[in-house]
């Protein structure tokens, strides 16, 4: 019994040290149902995603969003030559939900990877500064917390007129920020403290360093965690925006096709153009929260369900 | 009484933060591309009619000047006439306000009553059918996009079934009735909120059944839930009595963090299904380029949710003796 | 007469790796009247004896054998509902001040009427407050705080709260469970006179467990040393405190510093405990003892009585050891 125990971790020590913490989070992630389902449901909408661009190509009348078939042009129901469908103009809904796949990947992940970029930074920045910085970070934080982003939204797109797709990712961005700091300067307040960074400060380390060097690898995870969550707040807002006439008019997503069907009067009519779009952007919603739970579990090993062996 | 100076002291935090709120929205005005004169103004008067309002707005003056103004007309309630409506904006928002505040606190209060009950439920059978059905059930609910499922309802439940109107907030052969009593316009109302009220619910009861849901199975490892077994207490009371009041504490300081989503759920809500209310009228304002009228309902709106943190604050002061004294 | 008696109680925990033995063969029988002390280290199966007593295991926890007789009758026949009734009434526990042992968002006087009314549901609440007010003043808390909250009390205050609490139903035993730990000394001294006092004067039967052996020792009549789930030694206080046998008693005795005394040096006890889950077949103190010969580690030690009332769990202890 001891030999293999040993064989077995020697095999461990010689990987490198972050494939070794890969694997074990996998085989913990790999244990909750939910987080299963919800990669395998996220690969599906990655594939939906990499497949938008196939349909143009097969026939120009696919194009989502300038697309006309000559034949048709006005909504009808599936049929073999649009399998969802066609939207008032006779444009196919099946790329349309093709590409939204796309536009929610885009806005989801790029409006995250900002806002926890922008929230790690400020959050380390405010817990390791302390006083006067981190009280007027939190304050702002505060402030735009309390604020319904949504309306923020609508209130700067009546002033700076209709936005583009990356004025909205940014304008997300600078709104899921202040959730990401607070978590991320709570950590950086607890590692602070501690004796190896005490003792970095004492070999002479810059403070930039230490942040860089020291706290920011230990905070990265709880970062990448909160993308997670991030992703779905963001898709959830550009929906929102799109349905209420808001979005990019240059882009096709779920949500903008939401608010054409309903719109243009079509909502008892097609539900083969009402149904498709909603239940994409609820079930990514789903799938991404998913993700982050059994994430969850793999970083925080309270949550983990007992009777495991390591 | 320690209370009322933690209230007082949150006021005034309000009133700072509403300052900067409205600070910000003057620059914001200032700085955004295009005329500012023209937000202000109602493209459609004439020109002598908007040199009118121009003066007495105090758009001509020097910015610092204007922001003063700004202030004034804000305190003392003018916030111009509404380009759309032609009316005082200040009576548009005021004859909204109630109806968002209805729908909203009730639909808050329903989800979070529902949600804590359930959840305190579905922990008492952890792992069972009971709690894996709830578990999802809120999971699902929860997830789901809210303008959609506010249109599915209306499809099923007022166009298919047609058990509820499918606009509104009341019937006019109903209000204009001379005949029809309270309780009847009462009743009318009910029934039109009935959808949107289910819509908010279902979207917001899932998230405080699962915080409950796991505060409960936190709590019944506190040590003073060991007290209560060994004073002999029955395992009812000692859930009831004990774990359930100190599980719940989370679950609104979850209500009040996120009371800006709910906001946004309400003001989607009441755009979908047609409900009077301010957030359909900033949305509204918005889409018609009706500045006052957008701004007013958008400052409005702050006020209510920087108003409702601050009740919800109160409320967890008050169930928490450990904040009281 | 025999309060308490309990034969060959063995207690285990479903763990991660198998079954926990955390109690094991342990013996002893309390009279009315009379008080005794369990001492160990964190993880000798103390505090499990205590619970155990009760009924108050954890979920994971069960009794693996043996019996617990409690004034004529076997508790450990008794279903939960019958055990609720025992409970406080019968016998109570005063828990450490520390722990969260009161419910932070109920007022300390409510949570105990509540333990009166539960077992006097006859009662009036304001006869049951006028009985709090009476624990009160018997536990010295003035009677002002009886509708304050846990957190407004100190430390003392909340550890007098509790015993008071314990005292509320008139019960026949009372388990303390390391009620002076993490209080400072002077409080803990002030307790630890209380306690002492209102056993003298009401006779109360009180099982007290400490890690701290001068502290059990202030209270009770009778001391039991266990180590690593077994009872190792046992017997009158003066016996164990003077001149103790065992290896690890003598051990504990000497890594407490003395204010008066000569200056010894401390010596703590080197090595660790011995994992429960696969405990030597042999006795359980071997790793550490510095008397032990080889037949210690393959045979499991017997009782030899020094004593009609002071008994060891050692081979060595038949005679004098040298340490």
């Amino acid at each position: 019994m001891n030999a293999d125990r040993l064989s077995a971790n020697k095999k461990i020590l010689k990987r490198p040290h972050w494939i070794n913490r890969f694997l074990e989070g996998w085989s913990i992630y790999r244990k909750n149902l939910l987080g299963k389902i919800g990669l395998v449901l996220l690969i599906f909408f990655a594939l939906m995603a990499l497949s938008s661009f196939i349909p143009p190509k097969i026939d120009p009348m696919y194009e989502p969003m300038a697309g006309v078939d000559p034949e048709i042009s006005k909504a009808t129901a599936p049929s073999m030559r649009h399998w969802l469908g066609t939207d008032f103009i006779g444009r196919d809904l099946f790329s349309q939900l093709l590409v939204g796949a796309r536009i929610a990947f885009l806005v989801g992940i790029s409006a995250a990877f900002m806002s926890v970029f922008l929230g790690t930074a400020i959050g380390m920045i405010a817990g390791y500064a302390g006083r006067f910085t981190d009280t007027i970070l939190m304050r702002l934080a505060d402030i735009i917390m309390v604020m319904p982003s949504l309306l923020v939204l609508l209130m700067l797109s009546a002033l700076f007129s209709k936005l583009s797709i990356w004025f909205i990712v940014l304008f997300i961005a600078l709104f899921r920020w202040p959730g990401v700091s607070r978590v991320i300067r709570a950590q950086t307040l607890s590692l602070k403290h501690r004796p190896f960074i005490e003792a970095a400060k004492v070999a002479g380390a810059s403070h930039l360093r230490i942040i860089f060097r020291h706290i920011m690898p230990n905070v990265l995870p709880l970062s990448f965690l909160y993308m997670t969550f991030q992703v779905t707040s963001a898709i959830i807002i550009e929906a929102a925006l799109a349905f209420l006439g808001f979005g990019d008019p240059s882009t096709v997503s779920w949500g903008m096709m939401l608010q054409w069907v309903w719109k243009t009067g079509h909502m008892f009519k097609a539900p083969y153009w009402l149904l498709p779009p909603g239940i994409c952007i609820s079930l990514i919603t789903l799938s991404f929260y998913m993700l982050g739970r059994a994430m969850d579990e793999v970083l925080d090993p309270r949550l983990r369900k007992e009777g495991e062996n390591y | 009484m320690e209370l009322l100076r933690y209230i007082y002291r949150r006021l005034i935090q309000i009133v700072i933060i509403f300052f900067v709120i409205l600070t910000i929205l003057f620059f914001l005005f200032h700085l955004a591309p295009g005329d500012p004169v023209s937000r202000m103004v109602d493209p459609n008067l004439t020109p002598e009619d908007a040199q009118l309002i121009i003066k007495e707005l105090g758009l001509d003056q020097p910015l610092w000047m204007q922001y003063l103004y700004y202030l004034k007309n804000f305190l003392t309630g003018h916030f111009g006439s509404s380009f759309h409506y032609g009316q005082p904006v200040i009576d548009i928002i005021g004859n909204r306000l109630p109806n968002t505040i209805l729908l909203f606190t009730t639909s808050i209060i329903l989800s979070a009553i529902v949600g804590i009950y359930l959840g305190k439920i579905a922990s008492w059978h952890k792992g069972k059918k009971t709690d894996t059905l709830m578990t999802l059930g809120a999971l699902i609910t929860h997830t789901v996009f809210l303008p959609w499922m506010a249109l599915i309802m209306i499809w099923i439940f007022a166009y298919r079934l047609g058990w509820f109107p499918i606009t509104g907030m009341i019937s006019e052969e109903v209000w204009l009735n001379p005949n029809a009593g309270v309780w009847w316009k009462m009743i009318d109302v009910l029934h039109h909120m009935a959808l949107p009220l289910v819509t908010l619910f279902l979207i917001h009861f899932g998230s405080y059944l699962l915080i409950m849901r796991s505060s409960m199975l936190n709590t019944l490892k506190e040590d003073y839930i060991l007290t209560g077994r060994a004073k002999g207490l029955s395992e009812k009371v000692i859930r009831d009595h004990h774990a359930a009041p100190n599980a719940a504490l989370p679950v609104v300081t979850s209500v009040g963090l996120s009371l800006a989503f709910s906001i946004n759920g309400g003001a989607l809500t009441e755009t979908v299904f047609t409900w009077p209310g301010i957030g359909r009228e900033l949305v509204f304002a918005v889409s018609h380029n009706d500045y006052p009228l957008a701004m007013a309902s958008f400052l409005l709106i702050a006020i209510v949710v920087l108003l409702s943190n601050l009740v919800v604050d109160i409320l967890y002061a008050y169930l928490d003796p450990r904040i009281r004294y | 007469m025999t309060l308490l008696e309990v034969k060959n109680l063995d207690i285990n925990y479903h763990a991660q790796g198998g079954i926990l033995k955390a109690v094991e063969g342990v013996s002893f029988s309390l009279e009315k009247g009379r008080s005794l002390g369990f001492v160990g280290e964190s993880g000798c199966g103390k505090t499990t004896l205590g619970m155990a007593l009760m009924k108050l295991l954890p979920s994971n926890g069960f009794i693996g054998g043996g019996q617990i007789i409690f004034e004529g009758e076997d508790i450990l026949k008794k279903n939960e509902e019958e055990m609720r009734k025992v409970r406080w009434r019968k016998i109570s526990m005063i828990f450490q001040a520390a722990m969260n042992a009161l419910n932070p968002v109920q007022r300390v006087g409510n949570q105990i009427v509540e333990a009166i009314m539960t077992h006097d549901p006859s009662l009036k609440k304001d006869e049951a407050f006028e009985m709090v007010e009476d624990l009160f003043k018997l536990v010295g808390i003035p009677k002002d705080r009886i509708k304050d909250y846990p957190h407004q009390y100190s430390g003392g205050m909340k550890q007098r709260a509790i015993i008071a609490m314990a005292l509320a139903c008139k019960p026949n035993l009372i388990i303390a469970d390391e009620p002076t730990t993490a209080l400072d000394v002077i409080v803990q001294d002030q307790i630890l006179q209380e306690i002492k006092s209102l056993q003298e004067e009401f006779q109360m039967s009180i099982i007290f467990i400490s890690h701290d052996i001068s502290v059990v020792a202030e209270v009770s009549h009778e001391i039991g040393i266990m180590y690593a789930g077994k009872l190792v030694e046992y017997g009158y206080r003066e016996e164990v405190f003077e001149s103790p046998r065992h290896p690890y008693t003598k051990a504990l005795l000497s890594s407490y510093p003395t204010l008066n005394g000569e200056k010894n040096r401390l010596t703590p006890i080197p090595g660790e405990t011995p994992n429960l889950i696969n405990p030597p077949t042999g006795c359980r103190f071997f790793d550490r003892c510095p008397v032990a010969v080889s037949l210690c580690k393959i045979n499991p030690p017997k009782w030899v009585a020094i004593s009609p009332t002071h008994k060891v769990l050692c081979y060595q202890c038949g005679r004098e050891c040298g340490i």
